[in-house]
């Protein structure tokens, strides 16, 4: 599989089925797996001799004459083995402890690394909620699986085992009710697991609708209150909260018909009858029958910690498979390793470009034929949905064309060496993202190495070093989350910075983000047009003197281009282009309903 | 997952009787439900102690030589208890499922019928994830607390039978037995302790670490394009290997409880067999009842240190609890008053009198209003808005702009003075029917994960899909519904996410048209548009301007040039009025506003932009 970004590990997972991926990590830590059997045997064990050692008391206080020495030893015994098996128990809770968390590490660390490996494309569909849920709580299911999930399920087929093994060598015959408990068992189990998980999963999803329900209606609170229509919500919440209890309910069923633990009953009448009847036969002695019993009581806890560690168990392999899910997703760009890779000028052609993201959508770009000279700025306009961002993501290969071609100094980006292409163009997207870091390392994410210096230069012209040296901690102020929040014109500055720094040949610059006030305004003018000096620069903008000082124009409307030019040439021959220059301050009063053309056409200082 | 756990200012103490007695009223509507129940908890009790007496009474047996049919007799009894036992359980599964659901689906209810009607002052203060985490998370707490209080019923009572029945058989060894309860009491009292601290500390560092992973993963993207991959693995990697460190902690310390406990038991066992034998042998008790009081030994621990954690493991319900009731008893800022000229019901959104229907006429007289004692916003306020006429509220942060609007709109309740709606006094009317009378729009429009239609009509749920359709091709020839990618049945997607900003006014302002609500209020959106969509957006505001009496937080140039008038406030003060002209020729205070805030929508700004970029 291609992927972008890998590292040197001495372990690979295998990736062909959930069950086989958990498994190679847990057969990383063989002495741990060690550690859990010999625990579980062992605990199970200690908990066996119990009985054992309480019929030999009790043969000491029934035997002519008692044997009160025999019966001290017992006790000592007792406690011996009860503390022996208590350290085991604990070794085996810290083998699995520690296999749990160790596969929690390196799932997630396997799933990030494989993030980090796709596509810029795979990360555009994905949303952040969701690769969130499955690095966290997806990954964390997977540790539970294994502790308390296999840890229980291991530790209480221990618990199953010796009853077969301590039966027969009392008597042949007392393998027989074990037997028939450990089969009737695995079935109830399989039938009970099979009828539990899409009850479940209903329960699940109920909950999470009625929570959507719930945020929906408490977000919106304006809008509903200002609408009055509480009645509707009341009723519509309570419509959810009809289907989670239906939901609940019907898992409660489920849960309440829990045949092992009938079975278990079933089993405890017929060993105590089965050995009742051998020692009436003379097969057997007391102290043989309180041991038997005994041991068979050890099957209460695989039958209670199955209600619990199954499905447990069940959820695990389901967080493993969306996991996988995430992991195994095909990227379709290859990396072109050993393709072109010179120096990039930054001529950009779009050639009979058509693009649409799905099977039978309809196409996000349409025929666009462009053609950019290096260092030239290109504003590209037009409605939400026109097409603007898809056209740009054309260039740095997050998408691929359907048909025709792009050409980076007339060489089809296909033919480009990935990396080469993509080390040389910048992207400045909508949403500036900001590490939690300080300002200098959010400048110099792009050029690890750049100076102080070189960081204050480039944030001065990126008319952003005024306002970052009026924080208290200047260029060393930590921004984002854990720290100061930054508005949408300084975040936009400090990515500018960034691009400088970087010093990228072709440049995209989508900028949606308003100033809230005129002087602002002028500072990101200002630094958007020095960035774009000196490099092709692909500008989305709202901005009217933006798009006036490029020096070509493109008007999208619905994937296709419908204008191509100057400002100038399109004044003069797009309606389009025009209607948006011609009377956009100046909205026809109720009373005045002539519009007024603005006084800035045709002005000049 | 702690989101709740935090104290609010509407938080308040309730005793615990107050609390016990309201969960109460929740159950008191199952009554005969709970006495079932608990009838079938104590039959589940009451077997679960009679199953090792027969077990015993068979190992009595064996020392008279009992006969193949008193030994089938016995195993036969024995499996019909655990038959009836199990069907016990059963009906005790079922039973218990439902109550929690229906006094849990109630709860909710309760919770959100009651936060619905709460004013916005309690939105905006409160967080809207914490008291959705009331409302879901805090509910369903309430099992926990149910399925305790059945434990417990039924543990006590195993206890208390068991020690007496002991106690019959023989009363040394029952004394013996009960010197050693409060070491198991105290082994798990105190465990539940370190668990709860180590599980506390635990999550916190694990929220920080899930932030950071959020870091990480949201910035892959940025890593990407600056080809800085390495560097954000490294970093991640160092958050995991700390996330796997806390949690191991925690995890040994939890590994803990089981083993120990289980030697403490051995450890009782291991008396009791001396002990007990002993007694045996000097014939103090029969052979069958020491058997007996060994193997209740495991019947006895278990529900000791449950017992001993109780009261611990409670407070989180009980909290859980408080924290519902403190939600459902929030006090509303806001009261309207009986209005002596008119009798309007009060109440539900069911009793609509669509008789009301205002010229939009809004007096307010010498208002005084602040949020809280620090914060005066307006002081003697009065302002007149004739009907239809238009009005925008231009000033700097803080002049109290939208605190005008928070009083139209009855949001809040105001100190002193008086606020007329067409003369009459706004804390008179019907709140539901009042709010019919207005269309709301606000800074970031809030839509309905639904469909674009839907969300048109959701003040007019009664309009067919060709009126909404007719509305909305009303805006701008209807262009904008021709680029959305379904037409107006497009999903909008969660508040509306698949739609751009401007759209999402879009279909805010159809809304308004479809309502064609007497009086019109918006908070303008700051956040810039394309210039095609802005073309619509104007539009659509022309149209409602034209129809409604109208208040707007104008943050664009053309919504301030196209109303009759300007109001520039500060400090909650008029100190300005006129329309654009006027102002702009007088040079006052909205001038230098302009030069502010609006100088940069103009033409002339791009223009000089312009000039100063080529030069």
């Amino acid at each position: 599989m291609t992927s972008e970004f890998s590292v040197e590990r001495e372990w690979h997972s295998d990736r062909r089925s959930p069950a086989r991926w958990i498994f190679s990590h847990i057969w990383r830590y063989k002495v741990y797996i060690l550690g859990i059997l010999i625990g579980a045997l062992g605990n199970a064990g200690g908990a066996a001799v119990m009985p054992l050692l309480v019929g030999q008391a009790f043969n000491a206080v029934v035997a002519q004459p008692p044997d009160g020495a025999a019966l001290g030893l017992i006790a000592v015994l007792i406690v011996l083995s009860q503390i022996a098996r208590a350290i085991l128990q604990l070794g085996r809770n810290f083998s699995s402890e520690i296999i749990g968390q160790r596969i929690e590490r390196d799932a997630r660390d396997e799933l990030y690394t494989s993030l980090i490996g796709k596509s810029m494309s795979f990360h555009d569909r994905q949303s952040i909620g969701d690769i969130m849920a499955r690095a966290t709580n997806d990954v964390r299911e997977v540790n539970l699986l294994m502790n308390p999930g296999v840890n229980l399920v291991v530790g209480s087929a221990a618990f199953l085992l010796f009853p077969l093994i301590i039966g027969p060598r009392i008597h042949p015959q007392l393998i027989a009710v074990p037997l028939f408990y450990v089969a009737a068992y695995a079935v109830a189990v399989a039938y009970y697991l099979r009828k539990l998980a899409p009850a479940t999963e209903r329960v699940r999803r109920a909950f999470g609708r009625m929570n959507a329900t719930l945020a929906e209606s408490i977000e919106g609170i304006e809008t509903v209150k200002g609408a009055a229509q509480e009645g509707r919500e009341i009723a519509r919440f309570r419509g959810a909260v009809d289907a989670w209890r239906a939901a609940a309910v019907g898992q409660g069923d489920v849960e309440s018909l829990y045949l092992p633990s009938l079975i278990l009953g079933v089993t405890m009448a017929l060993g105590l009858l089965h050995s009742l009847l051998l020692y009436h036969a003379g097969a057997i002695n007391v102290g043989d029958v309180v041991a038997y019993n005994g041991v068979l009581m050890f099957l209460q806890f695989p039958t209670f910690a199955t209600q619990f560690a199954y499905p447990q168990v069940s959820s695990g392999l389901a967080s493993a498979r969306r996991i996988l899910e995430l992991m195994n997703a095909e990227t379709l760009l290859d990396e072109n390793k050993g393709g072109y890779a010179g120096e990039m000028r930054g001529d950009v052609t779009f050639e009979h470009v058509t693009f649409s993201y799905g099977q039978g959508e309809r196409p996000a770009l349409q025929d666009v034929t462009i053609s950019v000279k290096a260092g030239q700025t290109v504003a590209i306009v037009g409605q939400t949905g026109a097409g603007k961002s898809t056209l740009t993501k054309m260039i740095n290969r997050i998408y691929d064309v359907d048909a025709g071609r792009v050409c980076v100094d007339g060489v089809d980006v296909r033919a480009w060496d990935l990396d080469a292409l993509r080390r040389q163009i910048s992207t400045i997207e909508q949403d500036v993202f900001l590490f939690s870091r300080t300002i200098a390392e959010n400048i110099k994410f792009g050029r690890p190495d750049a100076t102080q210096a070189e960081i204050e230069q480039a944030a001065k012209a990126a008319q952003a070093h005024e306002f970052i040296l009026s924080f208290k901690d200047g260029y060393n102020t930590i921004v984002g989350e854990r720290g100061v929040t930054l508005s949408g014109g300084q975040r936009q500055r400090i990515a500018i910075a960034r691009a400088f720094l970087a010093d990228p040949r072709i440049l995209i610059l989508d900028d949606s983000t308003s100033a809230i006030d005129s002087a602002t305004e002028d500072l990101i003018q200002q630094a958007m047009f020095r960035v774009a000096q000196g490099r092709t620069t692909f500008l989305i903008t709202h901005r009217l003197s933006q798009i006036r000082w490029a020096d070509l124009i493109v008007v999208l409307k619905q994937g296709r281009v419908v204008a191509c030019g100057s400002h100038d040439e399109l004044m003069r021959t797009s309606k389009d282009y025009r209607a948006i220059f011609a009377g956009d301050e100046e909205r026809p009063k109720k009373t005045a309903a002539q519009p007024v053309v603005s006084r800035a056409n045709g002005q000049v200082s | 997952m702690f989101m709740g756990l935090a104290a609010e200012k509407y938080d308040r103490q309730y005793s615990d009787r107050q609390l016990l007695r309201r969960m109460a009223t929740y159950f008191a509507p199952y009554r005969g439900r709970l006495i079932r129940l608990t009838l079938i908890i104590l039959a589940i009790t009451a077997i679960g102690l009679v199953s090792p007496l027969l077990i015993a009474r068979g190992i009595d047996l064996v020392g008279a030589q009992p006969s193949v049919g008193a030994i089938v007799a016995l195993c036969v009894g024995l499996l019909a208890l655990s038959v009836i036992n199990w069907a016990c359980n059963l009906m005790r599964r079922r039973m218990t499922a439902r109550l929690i659901a229906d006094v849990i689906g109630q709860m909710r209810n309760d919770a959100f019928r009651a936060t619905i009607h709460h004013d916005m002052a309690f939105f905006d203060e409160f967080q809207s994830g914490k008291v959705i985490a009331r409302i879901t998370n805090d509910t369903q707490e309430l099992s926990q607390v149910t399925v305790l209080i059945s434990d417990l019923i039924s543990q006590f009572t195993i206890l208390i039978v068991l020690v007496g029945v002991l106690f019959t058989i023989s009363w040394p060894l029952t004394l013996a037995l009960l010197v050693m309860a409060p070491v198991v009491v105290f082994f798990g009292w105190a465990f539940r302790r370190v668990a709860r601290m180590v599980t506390r500390s635990g999550f916190r560092v694990i929220a920080e670490v899930n932030s950071a992973i959020q870091e990480a993963v949201a910035g892959i993207r940025v890593a990407k394009t600056f080809r800085q991959e390495q560097a954000i693995y490294d970093r991640f990697r160092q958050i995991n290997r700390r996330s796997y460190e806390v949690n191991l902690r925690r995890g040994f310390v939890l590994s803990n409880v089981f083993p120990t406990l289980n030697a403490m038991a051995g450890l009782g066992t291991a008396v009791m067999t001396y002990v007990g034998g002993l007694a045996a042998i000097g014939g103090t008790v029969s052979v069958g009842a020491w058997y007996l009081f060994i193997i209740s030994l495991e019947q006895f621990w278990f529900p000791m240190t449950n017992i001993a954690s109780f009261w611990s493991q409670i407070q989180g319900g009980l909290s859980a609890c408080e924290r519902i009731f403190a939600l459902i008893d929030a006090e509303s800022s806001v009261k309207q008053i009986e209005d002596p000229r008119s009798k309007v019901q009060k109440g539900d959104a069911q009793s609509s009198t669509p008789n009301l229907r205002l010229r939009g006429e809004i007096e307010f007289r010498s208002v005084s209003f602040r949020y809280n004692e620090q914060q005066q916003v307006l002081r003697d306020f009065s302002l007149r808005i004739a009907p239809g006429e238009s009005v925008a509220l231009v000033g700097h942060t803080g002049a109290g702009k939208s605190s005008i609007i928070k009083l139209i709109t009855r949001f809040y309740e105001f100190q002193g003075g008086q606020i007329l709606i067409d003369g009459r006094d706004i804390r008179t009317f019907d709140l539901v029917e009042y709010r019919r009378q207005l269309g709301l729009v606000s800074q970031s429009p809030f839509l309905f994960n639904d469909t674009v239609m839907n969300n048109i009509r959701y003040a007019r749920p009664d309009l067919s899909d060709d009126m909404v359709e007719a509305v909305a091709r009303r805006i701008g020839d209807g262009e904008w519904v021709a680029a959305l990618p379904n037409g107006l049945l497009t999903q909008v997607g969660e508040r509306g996410q698949h739609l751009s900003m401007g759209q999402r006014q879009l279909v805010a302002l159809a809304r308004v048209l479809a309502q064609r609500p007497p009086i019109f209020i918006l908070d303008e959106a700051t956040a810039s548009v394309d210039p095609f969509t802005e073309k619509q957006i104007q539009a659509a505001l022309n149209l409602i301007l034209a129809d409604s009496t109208s208040i707007l937080i104008a943050h664009r140039l053309s919504t301030v040039k196209s109303v009759d008038r300007i109001i520039v406030l500060d400090r909650g003060r008029i100190i300005e009025e006129g329309d654009h002209a006027t102002l702009m020729a007088r040079g006052g205070h909205y001038a230098s506003l302009y030069d502010t805030y609006f100088r940069h929508q103009s033409a002339d700004f791009n223009a000089e932009m312009y000039q100063k970029l080529k030069a």
